[in-house]
């Protein structure tokens, strides 16, 4: 299980607003696509292609296979090798080279280091998803596509997968990429002295077994078959540098500022501590010609400045100092960015809809807790949530209703499921039927051995309080008193990690191709701290399903099992869904140039420059900086000339389950 | 003498004071504002000060909530007064409803469909001072917020002083290595920073009324105790506290009958100033969000909502001016008190 945690449903919106990229929200989750390794194997035939002069095998142990894992001494005959050329090019030709695109975060990193501690910072995303991993996925069909391997062929036994790697493949230092650098990679991740406990389960528990075939041609085994499709994602890995790393127990240390050479188009040029970090272009990136890498990472430097704070960093932008700016936040887009370089045409919005997997925001009710164990007083709470009202007012309309309590997988989104809505009546049947018939003087309900329906929100982000102090004003009338309590994000998602709240206000980061449940709401992780299940869920039907779904690697059947399981999270009421926001919002100077369709299906933020967004799908770059244009615009500022204004509102992948009120 | 005799010196005192028109009206318009806001309900609130309804009354104001049954609307939740008056109204049978003047409360969100908030001033609406972010009256979050801030000082100032004044009184009193330890205690625990603690409590638990004020008052109490010291070994040393000393008067008596009121002044002049810092010590953790819990009305809350909306410039105008009225007018208070109190004018010993 990849844990994503995102401790809040703010930060979804902040992490868009903090620098252009939505994708480093997932940065700062300990998303992992993380690289792999086979044997060192001294005695493997070293078959290599001549071209590349091998460099001397590391002194790492060979990688430990476990009794029943292995794969096949040499490569399957039989293999169905693979590739995808055939998707349409999502990048602009008309795109031009050149400038600095400036963006920024709240605060310096603490490291350089992708893995061990301190490494899950913001600027980790600019960092991870530099990187490119084996395969990655198109940003509109959501298929495969090649990046570090070529081709990839699957096993009968529905665990392994071959890929061949693309010979071109280069380190930012020159060095070729080879099965080697895979091979490290398990080694490396297995080690303990990158300080990583997650990353050595994983490489331990998920990855099987790695097996280096040539210079270019590996094999990898892992935990569980899934299906075909998402493997690829499910067991995703990246290379590490194998000439790069010394690994002693003062890695830690050693690597912390030192840079890592990466595959993808930017590496880090300059660092000022505290200030900035600069990153250059490759001039000679080795995926310049790739057909779905052309066209695209356009600026030849990002440079992103720390600004500790929002406000600030916005007056920035304002004045020229930053070319973009997330305007996701209401109280942003309608009101701060207004006036003078808006109305006259110096920057542009733009409000993209897109359809990626949506957070799972929500009100997640412990079920351990005396009052919420009765699936009648869970259901009576959600139709006591005045969501509606939230939207129309403090959020202006802008976001929508979550319906369920996973969405945006295509397929395996559950159409049937409805909220439930706000119903004074309902409420009132819901809570009568579990004996809180009566109020008290202050007009809360009371049981009759004077419990009064009273429950703790815990929540740990200051921007959230005015929804809630919206709900909870409108919960009065049904008779709920909900309590506030605010606290520090780290600390408030600690309380819920330790099951220790009783209403759960917060977000999960959501990814991949399909849903999760397991860590949500088996019950082998309810009542105990430190897992993902706080509604502390338990019941066996859930169970079986869910394990009949992990087990299964049949799409069809996937399809059907997800939407059963999401129906049994509807039905017991632990979750109440809030709110959506099935778009990207963002101001931009208008020298920021975009192709005509703005960005891609599942672009979390039109002005990325990174490979890779959310993790997985291929879509950011596609932007690019008009030197000209800027010297003009900039002229026309100075001389208080007002250009045409622009507002772009792109509803092209605007899904009809997001669709508003 | 007793601390509460009206003695001549204090009669002086007094004429004094009021003779000082800039702080004694003052006086009289925050002590007018705090006994007003004592009442608050009466004033502000979305509940009605009187119903009449098919032949009965009601007086909402205090004790348990009316639901909408009550009145014949369809609802068990609390009465909507203000939709009510328009309903009784338009009945005609006779029923009516008397509103506070400001017919909102500070907590409720009144809210429009098709138009966001903040909502600016209106008699209209009755938001005569524009509502919040969320569509909470400002005028009834600066009323029920000045209350709030209000008792805190003075709870504080109680508090704060009692623990200061013994401690202060007992280190001059005692002197010698009694003296010497508490002198060192203090200044190593006026070293711990104050708003970190603050900061990090509020960031494990969330503060309520009486943790702030636990906390406030566990780094507050020094200050008063350097003042009282010096004044106690001071009055110690004077003729009288021997005289009561050959009398066999125990040290509690001497201290608190004797070298205290003469000590008063020093405590008295301080007053205001120890008010004024508790508002805004209140105000700025509030301000910075390690203050009181939502949707407590506070000064400080609205301060940073207004600095966040400064398009609603009546938001963040409202609660400076208030701020600016209190501080000015504690400020002249202190002022007067200081002038009243001055030795150089009346000396006991004359």
């Amino acid at each position: 299980m990849k844990r994503v945690h995102r401790s809040l449903s703010r930060s979804a919106l902040l992490q868009a607003l903090r620098s252009p990229c939505r994708a480093t929200a997932l940065a700062l989750t300990g998303v992992l696509v993380a690289g792999c390794g086979g044997e060192p194997e001294p005695e493997a035939p070293a078959a290599a292609s001549p071209a590349i002069s091998r460099l001397p095998l590391n002194d790492m142990p060979p990688i430990a296979v476990a009794e029943g894992d292995g794969l096949p001494d040499s490569l399957p005959a039989d293999l169905v090798w693979e590739t995808n050329n055939e998707d349409p090019v999502f990048a602009s030709p008309d795109a031009k080279r050149g400038g600095t695109f400036r963006a920024w975060m709240l605060s310096f990193p603490l490291t350089l280091r992708t893995v061990g501690p301190d490494s899950n910072g913001t600027f980790a995303g600019y960092l991870r998803y530099n990187r490119l991993g084996l395969v990655t996925f198109h940003p509109n069909t959501r298929r495969p596509i090649p990046a570090l391997a070529t081709h990839w062929a699957f096993g009968d036994d529905g665990r392994t997968i071959y890929y061949k790697l693309n010979p071109k493949a280069r380190w930012s230092d020159g060095v070729p990429v080879t099965a080697d650098d895979f091979v490290f990679s398990v080694q490396f991740h297995r080690s303990k002295e990158i300080v990583a406990p997650w990353y050595n389960n994983y490489y331990t528990e998920r990855i099987r077994d790695l097996k280096r075939y040539d210079d270019h041609t590996i094999g990898i085994q892992v935990a569980a078959p899934k299906p075909l499709v998402e493997m690829h994602y499910e067991y995703g890995l990246l290379p590490q540098p194998r000439h790069f790393h010394k690994l002693g127990e003062n890695w830690v240390r050693d690597y912390n500022w030192r840079i890592e050479p990466n595959t993808g188009p930017y590496i880090i040029d300059k660092v000022e501590k505290g200030k900035y970090i600069e990153m250059r272009r490759k001039t000679d990136w080795w995926a310049n010609d790739l057909k779905y890498f052309q066209h695209r990472f356009n600026p030849d430097k990002v440079r992103v400045r720390v600004i500790r704070d929002m406000n600030i960093a916005f007056q920035h932008f304002l004045k020229g100092e930053l070319d973009a700016f997330g305007l996701v936040i209401p109280s942003y887009w309608h009101e701060k960015a207004t006036g003078e370089p808006f109305d006259n045409g110096y920057i542009a919005k733009y409000w993209f809809y897109n359809e990626l997997p949506v957070p799972s925001a929500g009100m997640f009710l412990n079920s351990a807790e005396p009052l919420l164990r009765d699936p009648k007083i869970r259901h009576g709470l959600a139709h006591a949530m005045n969501f509606d009202r939230v939207i129309d007012t403090v959020l202006r309309g802008d976001y929508a209703r979550l319906p369920t309590f996973s969405l945006g997988f295509g397929d395996y989104d559950n159409r049937e499921i409805k909220p439930r809505p706000f119903d004074l009546e309902k409420a009132d049947e819901y809570f009568r039927a579990a004996g809180f018939a009566t109020r008290g003087a202050d007009g809360v309900r009371v049981a009759e051995d004077g419990l009064r329906l009273s429950f703790r929100v815990t929540y740990g982000d200051g921007h959230h309080t005015p929804r809630l102090v919206v709900l909870q004003e409108e919960a009065k009338k049904a008779g709920v008193e909900l309590e506030l309590q605010l606290l520090d994000r780290s600390n408030a998602f600690k309380q819920m990690q330790e099951k220790k709240h009783q209403i759960g206000w917060m977000t999960w980061g959501s990814s991949g191709l399909s849903p999760r449940y397991w860590e949500f709401f088996h019950s082998v992780n309810a009542n105990k701290t430190q897992t993902n299940n706080i509604v502390n869920y338990a019941d066996p039907a859930m169970d079986e399903l869910i394990m009949a779904y992990r087990a299964s690697a049949e799409a069809g059947e996937r399809v059907a099992l997800a939407r059963r399981l999401e129906q049994m999270v509807h039905d017991s009421g632990v979750v109440i869904p809030t709110f959506q926001v099935p778009y990207t919002r963002e101001g931009a100077w208008r020298w920021l140039q975009l192709p005509p369709w703005l960005g891609t299906r599942t672009s979390g933020s039109l002005f990325n420059s990174q490979a890779v967004s959310a993790g997985i799908f291929s879509s950011g770059g596609l932007f690019w900086i008009d030197e000209d244009e800027k010297e003009r615009i900039l002229q026309a500022k100075d001389d208080g000339v007002a250009l045409e204004p622009l507002t772009v509102i792109n509803t092209d992948f605007r899904n009809p389950l997001s669709a508003d009120g | 003498m007793s601390l509460f005799t009206v003695s001549p010196l204090t009669v002086k005192q007094w004429h004094r004071f009021r003779s000082i028109k800039r702080g004694y009206w003052s006086a009289v318009l925050l002590g007018g504002c705090i006994v007003l806001s004592l009442g608050a309900e009466l004033l502000v609130n979305s509940r009605a000060l009187v119903v009449f309804h098919q032949g009965e009354w009601f007086f909402p104001t205090y004790g348990a909530f009316l639901p909408g049954r009550t009145f014949g609307l369809d609802y068990d939740h609390e009465t909507n007064y203000r939709e009510l008056k328009a309903v009784l109204a338009a009945r005609g049978e006779g029923g009516w409803v008397l509103l506070p003047p400001v017919a909102y409360d500070a907590l409720e969100n009144d809210l429009r469909e098709g138009d966001y908030p903040p909502y600016p001033p209106s008699f209209a609406s009755g938001h005569y001072l524009g509502t919040d972010s969320t569509g909470r009256d400002v005028l009834a979050r600066l009323v029920y917020g000045f209350r709030t801030a209000m008792g805190f000082a003075f709870v504080l100032l109680i508090c704060s002083y009692a623990i200061g004044i013994a401690v202060g009184a007992a280190m001059g009193f005692w002197g010698g290595a009694f003296d010497l330890l508490f002198q060192r205690l203090i200044e190593i625990w006026n070293l711990v920073p104050f708003l970190f603690v603050i900061m990090i409590v509020a960031s494990v638990v969330v503060p309520d009324f009486w943790t702030l004020m636990a906390l406030m008052v566990a780094f507050g109490w020094t200050q008063m105790t350097w003042y009282m010291r010096t004044s106690t070994y001071k009055e110690k040393a004077r003729e009288y506290v021997l005289a009561a000393r050959a009398l066999g008067a125990s040290s509690a008596r001497m201290i608190g009958g004797h070298i205290l009121p003469n000590a008063i002044s020093v405590i008295v002049t301080f007053i205001p100033f120890s008010i004024a810092s508790g508002v805004t010590a209140l105000t700025a953790l509030d301000y910075l969000g390690f203050g009181l819990p939502p949707p407590t009305p506070s000064w400080g809350e609205m301060l940073a909502q207004g600095t966040n909306h400064l398009e609603s410039p009546w938001i963040v105008t409202s609660v400076v001016a208030a701020m600016v009225a209190v501080l000015l007018m504690v400020a002249y208070i202190g002022e007067a008190i200081r002038e009243a109190f001055d030795p150089k004018k009346f000396t006991y010993y004359e």
